[in-house]
């Protein structure tokens, strides 16, 4: 009943100083605003980062061409020496590998009609569509006979087919990739946006991709598929001693190919995002601590203005518990109007850069608001407790 | 009996030094009185009036309030006292300058803890019996000098109070509308209601039915019209 009405006293003296309010409030309103972006990107990340463990299976490595040495010293070029062979050599040799998927992605253009776009080739195999399970959500994926017959049939990634044919159906139409024409079997699910975009690339049978679009015998990657997650020191032995023993390593030679577990470099990025993640929490943090000491401030000088009103307050009835929950409350509220304008700012943040409606999880909008009340209380406690022990006969003369 | 003081001492404590304000008061008042409270500054009166509010306690002595010490109470209790019993009327209004009329008039309520429709209806009527019907509404800070001492008369009234107290009501009005709260203040206490008024008006003064006088904390004289 009292707290009701000391809400409306609250709101209304808000109202009659809005400019002060709102300044009061950006301190509170930015820290959560970044508390809750910084909820909202980690669950984004984590999200992607799952769905892509998901997709590509803890126990798939992949096997990457060494880096180039020129008189002893690295370049950024990588050195070109992985082959098909290789990797139907890794599959059949060991006992604990049973997928060797081969790529070669090169860059390409891909048109249609009057649209065009530059986005990634890949050639693989069909075994990709099981290994990485990323199966085509419209079509097909290319068969063993195209593979064999270097047929020019692809595969749209999400991007490449929202660029081409916008909202039409890809299936069966021809498009040029690097002046070659191509029939569409397929089209690939989104997956979503990562540290490059997965969508943006057209897959196409690996012979093709060699013979005909780049005229190349080596590979870019290899993807080899363990039996589980366990197998994996069996398996680097396996691959390492096929590998050098085809590239004629001597034994006190370096490996001239690196082979990462796709976890492990998933979880490395993990943890670079949550390194950010508690930057920017610290911060916040910091922000809404100085929110909090704007609103003592504001109420302290509240409290000074309105002595009067304190104490003709307590004249006509007012126990002091009353004057302390009305500025108590007051302070509280100054804290959730700052938490509502940063949960908002924060949307149309996200909005505005990435063009993403958002969902903040409702548990943190919970937490914000606790947050905020509880900044606000500890902000108001001291200037209630003041305008509460005000003497009601001072305060009623009180110029 | 409404009010009876015996021997009340007042003495505030500034420093080292004790400054003496009340020097045993002693003063009965009857329901129904009509009472002018004079004397020059310094005189006490406002120490006198203070204490008759429960905004103050006597240093030492006693204060019957109706049937209750009022000299033994602590600040909650002071507080309810002050909601129930009394209802203060000062010279500088000290309204709620955003709130409307109305809203100034109710606050006494909110703190007995009344139902809203129930309390606004009470305040609409003491509105009324001050004349101020159709400015209800009206935020304070939007009415004449005369019109927001009616309005404080009515927040005085809507607890229905043994005691009306007014400090100086007519200080900060022109003479005109001076007479008119004072013919208010007549007619409530032609209704019944006890009403004690500081003033230093001798014209006003008379038209109450008890005059007393203050000088250095003791009463100098205390004369009814009979």
């Amino acid at each position: 009943m009292i707290i009701l009405e000391n809400i409306l006293m609250a709101l209304q003296s808000l109202k009659t100083n809005p400019l002060r309010s709102v300044l009061t409030l950006t301190g509170i309103a930015v820290g959560i605003g970044a508390v809750l972006y910084v909820v909202i990107l980690g669950n984004i990340t984590q999200q992607r980062i799952n769905d892509r463990l998901e997709s590509l299976g803890s126990n798939v490595l992949l096997i990457r061409p060494g880096y180039s040495h020129m008189r002893g010293v690295r370049t950024a070029q990588d050195v070109i020496n992985l082959k098909w062979d290789e990797a139907k050599e890794i599959k059949t040799t060991s006992d604990v590998i049973i997928a060797a998927v081969p790529r070669y992605t090169g860059q390409g253009v891909a048109e249609f009609k009057d649209q065009n776009w530059s986005t990634r080739v890949t050639g693989t195999t069909p075994e990709y569509e099981t290994v990485n399970n990323d199966h085509p959500i419209e079509g097909r994926f290319f068969s063993e006979d195209e593979l064999n017959r270097r047929a020019r049939v692809c595969l749209l990634g999400a991007t490449v087919h929202e660029k081409l044919f916008g909202n039409h159906s890809p299936i069966g139409e021809s498009i040029i990739i690097n002046s070659k024409r191509f029939t569409v079997i397929g089209l690939l699910g989104a997956k979503g946006e990562s540290w490059h975009n997965p969508d943006d690339v057209v897959f196409v049978p690996l012979t093709t991709a060699q013979e005909r679009l780049y005229g190349v015998d080596y590979l870019s990657s290899i993807l080899a598929q363990m039996r589980s997650a366990d197998d994996y020191d069996e398996s680097l032995f396996d691959i390492e001693t096929i590998l050098r023993r085809n590239h004629r390593l001597r034994s006190d030679d370096e490996n001239d190919f690196r082979v990462r577990r796709q976890d492990l470099f998933l979880s490395a990025v993990q943890e670079t995002n949550q390194e950010i993640a508690n930057f920017i929490i610290i911060i916040a943090l910091m922000s809404l601590t100085v929110g909090g000491i704007g609103i003592a401030n504001v109420m302290l000088v509240t409290v000074t203005e309105r002595t009067r009103e304190i104490g003709l307050r307590r004249a006509i009835g007012a126990k002091k518990f009353h004057i302390l929950t009305q500025f108590l409350v007051e302070a509280v509220i100054l804290g959730i109007i700052g938490g509502i304008l940063g949960t908002v700012g924060c949307m149309g943040f996200n909005y505005f850069f990435t063009g993403n409606g958002l969902s903040i999880p409702l548990n943190w909008v919970g937490y914000s608001f606790i947050i905020c009340s509880g900044i606000g209380s500890i902000a108001g406690l001291y200037p209630a407790f003041q305008a509460a022990n005000k003497n009601v006969i001072d305060a009623l003369r009180y110029e | 009996m409404l009010i009876k003081m015996n021997n009340v001492f007042k003495t505030y404590v500034l420093g080292e030094v004790k400054v003496p304000a009340l020097h045993a008061i002693s003063l009965n008042l009857e329901d129904n009185e009509y009472v002018a409270i004079m004397g020059p500054s310094g005189s006490g009166k406002s120490t006198l009036m203070n204490i008759m509010g429960c905004l103050d306690t006597p240093t030492t002595g006693t204060y019957y309030l109706g049937r209750k010490d009022v000299s033994s109470l602590n600040d909650n209790q002071l507080s309810d006292i002050r909601n129930t019993k009394i209802g203060f009327v000062f010279q500088t209004f000290n309204l709620l300058p955003r709130s409307s009329a109305l809203r100034n008039v109710e606050l006494p309520l909110i703190y007995s803890g009344m139902p809203s429709l129930k309390r606004k209806q009470l305040a609409m009527d003491v509105l009324e019996r001050v004349g101020l019907n159709d400015r209800m509404m009206h935020k304070s800070n939007e009415l004449s000098g005369g019109e927001r001492q009616r309005v404080a008369i009515a927040r005085a009234l809507v607890n229905k109070p043994s005691l009306i107290l007014a400090d100086e009501p007519t200080g900060n009005l022109d003479s005109k509308t001076g007479e008119e709260i004072i013919e208010i203040m007549q007619r409530l206490h032609e209704h019944g209601n006890t009403i004690i008024l500081v003033t230093h008006e001798e014209y006003i003064a008379k038209q109450t039915k008890r005059i007393i006088r203050l000088r250095d904390g003791v009463i100098e004289s205390d004369e009814k019209k009979i």
